[in-house]
């Protein structure tokens, strides 16, 4: 039985890419240009990372490989099975380099972020209802430009964050790649699907 | 002062005025072949369960809100105040309303009562796409008699109308909520502990059960049971491994030994291929005591249909009973047969055309023939 995997492209696909060669499991050789790729019993779909948990949860895809803060921000309705631990990042909250502002303390907030709903609640619990200013990209200049008092985003080295002279507060929380299933597709695909996390399961490092 | 209008917010017909098309968000409307495809759906699901010996109720479509108070059924529940100032709500779930009903205006009904409905509940659902508010659901409540042969009849009933139906590939996923309930109790969680334990046991994410687990402070056989809820989910012959992995906590054994008992009857009738065991299936209401039941088809997203054992929902309107139900979502067997079996209920005969050049004689025609059972239409030239 043919299975469809949604990948994300972009920063997750070369450790995509390193797990399935390592398991030996087919994965498509990127044109670049194709976006539906089948690779032996396998089809692949090539799509933008916040929609891989849109595929695999109205079951388009079976299965979606997608980094744990994307699933933090849109709450799919899917299974997590496997932690694959690569594509490690943090989502950190992060302030104007040598501020004394503390954003935790803060009565009022703005917070520039692509993680709006996940931003909200963690502030919303520590008791600061904040002004969300969503951005799609490029958040680490709102706060240097006054658009947000801070950011909340993807921290990998934390470069980008010191080359525009921004500096972590705290830890919002942390993210590696996941292997998503379709609800039905866990079950009525079973045997495929079964198999494929076995697979995956012994290539995690 | 008057606020700036909001911005990038739907305006209400009231508001605007000019835009009579405009639906409120979470509303359907089906017509043509669609229309015809749900009803010829509906009486295939609804002939099976008059065909297993259940009656129709046609419940009420709202009653009193507290109904509806079950803690996961409570915020989504549309409310109203009523004229008495007593508040009302709009029927958001049917077990509760069915459960109602049995203990009040069946009081008098022996046990087992056997019941079916066909209808729309309404729910205040979170803003998401796809989701709708409107969810048309067949089901039935087996109420009182032997749980053990309720269970089994139930799981029998769903099977022959997904046969009926002709989906392919479906399987019923069985659970239990006593299992993880007597872990939790046994690994001595607290409230706020549960709450993430069973966010990640509903991920199916094994590793981060256990972690969880591990951090607040459970036993490592607690641990490793956890672990197998959620590895151990599959065919009847997962239930050896659970049974030993689960056989240190009492509770927790019983309520698979319960389980176990239903799968060896459904694999002696011949069900065994189309049964998987799945114990880490603890989402749904809160009143669910036992028996966990979802049915799933390949290419359907989502579970065509639910159900389960809920023992305690009769006791709160004063009948204390045993209980099982189980329903399907007319809405997902829809999308899933969709296009699969476009003439599933064929199209309507072409009518036969009525006209005469006076009103009258044309009405007499028509009624002629319709007592012969013709589908006609009246084509009268304007005078």
């Amino acid at each position: 039985m043919t299975l469809t995997i949604a990948l994300a492209k972009g920063k997750l696909l070369s450790g995509t890419e390193a797990l399935f060669r390592k398991a030996g499991l087919p994965f498509p050789n990127g044109d670049g240009r194709r976006l539906v790729i089948p690779v032996d019993a396998v089809r692949f779909l090539l799509v933008k990372d916040v929609d891989v948990p849109t595929y695999v949860e109205h079951g388009s895809a079976d299965c979606g490989i997608v980094g744990r803060d994307v699933l933090l921000e849109s709450v799919p309705d899917v299974y997590e099975p496997l932690d694959l631990r690569f594509g490690h990042c943090t989502l950190a909250l992060a302030r104007l380099a040598g501020s004394d502002f503390d954003p935790r303390r803060a009565s009022t907030l703005s917070v520039a972020t692509k993680y709006p709903r996940l931003s909200t609640a963690w502030f919303l619990e520590r008791g600061i209802s904040p002004e969300i200013v969503p951005l799609g990209g490029s958040v680490e200049i709102a706060p240097a430009l006054g658009l947000a008092d801070c950011i909340v985003d993807v921290v990998e080295t934390g470069r980008t964050l010191r080359e525009n002279g921004l500096e972590v507060v705290d830890e919002v929380a942390v993210s590696t790649a996941r292997l998503i299933v379709n609800r039905a597709s866990y079950h009525a695909r079973r045997e495929a699907v079964a198999e494929l996390m076995a697979t995956l399961q012994r290539a995690i490092p | 002062m008057a606020a700036d209008p909001p911005r990038g917010v739907v305006p209400s017909a009231a508001a605007g005025g000019q835009r009579l098309a405009q639906v409120p968000r979470g509303v359907q409307c089906f017509f043509g072949d669609e229309a015809r495809r749900r009803r010829a759906l509906e009486s295939q699901v609804v002939s099976v369960f008059e065909g297993w010996d259940y009656e129709e109720i046609i419940p009420p479509l709202y009653d009193y809100a507290e109904v509806f108070s079950d803690p996961d059924l409570q915020p989504r529940t549309l409310s109203f105040m009523g004229r008495d100032g007593g508040v009302l709500a709009l029927r958001s779930d049917f077990t509760s309303l069915l459960a109602k009903i049995a203990a009040g205006r069946l009081s008098d009904r022996p046990a087992p009562i056997r019941l079916y409905y066909s209808g729309e509940v309404l729910r205040d659902e979170p803003l998401r796409t796809g989701t709708q508010s409107e969810l048309y659901q067949m089901g039935l409540e087996h109420l009182g008699g032997d749980p053990r042969a309720a269970d089994a009849e139930v799981v029998a009933v769903a099977a022959e109308c997904l046969e009926r139906l002709g989906v392919e590939g479906w399987v019923v996923a069985v659970g239990h909520v006593g299992v993880l309930g007597g872990l939790a109790a046994e690994a001595g969680l607290a409230q706020g502990a549960l709450e993430p334990l069973r966010e990640r046991v509903d991920a199916k994410d094994a590793a981060g059960v256990r972690a969880l687990a591990e951090q607040a402070g459970a036993s490592p056989e607690c641990v490793a049971a956890l672990g197998a809820l959620i590895e151990q989910t599959g065919p009847p012959g997962v239930l050896p491994r659970l049974a030993a992995a689960l056989a240190f906590c009492g509770p927790a054994r019983d309520a698979l030994a319960e389980l176990t008992g239903l799968v060896s009857s459904l694999v002696e009738a011949g069900l065994g291929d189309r049964v998987v065991i799945d114990l880490a299936e603890v989402r749904g209401f809160g009143y669910y005591t036992g028996v966990v039941l979802r049915a799933y088809a390949p290419g359907a997203g989502a579970d065509v249909g639910r159900g389960g054992r809920y023992d305690s929902l009769l006791s709160r309107f004063g009948r204390p009973m045993p209980a099982v139900g189980f329903m399907f979502g007319l809405d997902r067997l829809a999308a899933l047969l969709d296009g699969r079996r476009p003439a599933a209920s064929g199209a309507p005969p072409e009518a036969e055309v009525v006209t005469a050049a006076a009103l009258p004689d044309a009405l007499r025609e028509a009624r002629a023939r319709r007592a012969r059972g013709a589908r006609v239409r009246l084509e009268v030239p304007e005078p």
